[in-house]
């Protein structure tokens, strides 16, 4: 078992640049039919029983690019896919070039000191487009700011809010699901971001001005922030 | 005139677009590629948005080439599956192979390296004006793309014609 090979790796992969590895994945940076492309490469758990990992890798990678091709046909932007290779489990997705991440946006304005207007304008873009993709039953599952990208617009255009990394995302109509959704977004927002209770306070009341199944969600958002995002006591 | 491209994924592999308009003889060519004459694949310019449209497709297609998971016969009827947004075999061909009526015809040659085809061999077959392929967009009919692969106007907000199309191509086969 030791001497087991590495899953079959494309050689494509050597020649792009790793940009980030995480638990699931690992992110690449390249060109793929002359364009500039990230490439999401999902690497097999060898701690789990390959049938099964195919199976989990498989179905993370079909979902991931289902989601956001739903997202995109209701108009939140997400980067568009170019090409699935479910041999290698790679997602070849357009390089959103010169985009930040709203975390370091949020860093650096906090930093600078600048007039919070911007933020809070921010902040409420974030609560739409949320309600948007919940009123598409998409439930994202790793809501942060750091996969929240923006992407400046030509001229004076008010940069365009694109979501990113939908690798543990499902469809779900439950305000469960979506109540859990954001609790783990308040979460993140709040422990990276110090002192942004109002701001995210301002998120909420977006979200739910936009969304006519909000209250349901938010009922449940209160409950979550009571019991934590597991249902159950137990496992 | 005509595009050759490399697939980064198949470096040993070139593709090459011409494009032509006013042809006369679009039912000949027609018969000729059903019976397998035709190295290439005949494509219905007013489906085409864009050359990187045709680059997605013919990568896909070399792609499931080589790991045995073609669902047409053979690279270039793979090539024309690939442009459709749904996973019917002939609905993709009556859309984007080329009709009997059609006056203007893309062709598109994939090919190994060590093989290399001689596109000049396909030129003479086509009683027509060979024109860049770049200029597809004057042949493109984009009310009848946006109907077919049912771009809405919300998703026209976030990004251009191209974008919908490569996305419904690229994830065709898992919805």
């Amino acid at each position: 078992m030791a001497l087991e090979v590495e899953n079959a790796k494309l050689p494509y992969l050597s020649k792009c640049r790793l940009i980030k590895q995480g638990a699931e994945a690992r992110v690449y940076r390249g060109t793929f039919l002359g364009k500039p492309t990230i490439i999401k490469e999902r690497f097999s758990k060898r701690y789990r029983h390959p049938v099964l990992d195919e199976k989990l890798t498989h179905r993370r990678t079909t979902q991931e690019v289902r989601s956001i091709l739903r997202c995109r046909k209701a108009g939140i932007s997400t980067p568009v896919v170019y090409f699935v290779d479910y041999t290698s489990h790679c997602i070849f997705l357009e390089d959103l070039e010169g985009s930040i991440t709203v975390r370091d946006h949020i860093a650096s304005s906090q930093e600078s000191g600048r007039d919070p207007v911007c933020l809070n304008t921010l902040a409420e873009q974030i609560g739409k487009i949320l309600a948007k993709m919940h009123d598409e039953d998409v439930v994202h599952g790793d809501l942060t700011t750091s996969n929240m990208l923006l992407r400046q617009g030509s001229g004076d255009a008010k940069p365009e809010l694109v979501l990113i990394d939908f690798g543990l995302s499902f469809y779900s109509a439950l305000p469960e699901d979506k109540g859990v959704d954001l609790y783990v977004l308040e979460k993140a927002f709040l422990s990276t971001h110090p002192n942004t209770e109002e701001l995210f306070q301002r998120l909420l009341k977006s979200y739910t001005q936009s969304s006519k199944k909000a209250a349901a969600v938010i009922k449940k958002l209160d409950e979550v922030r009571l019991r934590g995002r597991k249902r159950s006591m137990v496992g | 005139m005509q595009l050759n491209s490399t697939l980064e994924l198949y470096p040993d592999y070139t593709v090459t677009q011409l494009l032509f308009k006013d042809v006369k003889n679009a039912a000949e060519l027609r018969k000729n590629a059903m019976e397998g004459l035709v190295q290439g694949a005949l494509i219905t310019p007013s489906m085409i948005v864009d050359p990187f449209q045709i680059l997605v497709a013919s990568n896909k297609a070399v792609h499931l080439q080589k790991t045995g998971k073609m669902k047409t016969r053979s690279l270039f009827s793979e090539i024309i599956f690939n442009l459709s947004p749904t996973n019917n075999i002939s609905e993709a061909f009556k859309r984007f192979g080329i009709s009997d009526s059609d006056s203007a015809v893309y062709v598109v040659l994939v090919y190994p390296k060590e093989d290399a085809v001689d596109a000049s061999d396909i030129v003479s077959k086509i009683n027509g004006q060979q024109i860049p392929v770049d200029t597809i967009s004057s042949l493109s009919d984009a009310a009848k793309i946006k109907k077919f692969y049912k771009v809405s106007p919300q998703e026209e907000g976030v990004g251009s014609l191209l974008d919908a199309v490569i996305c419904r191509m690229a994830i065709k086969d898992v919805m």
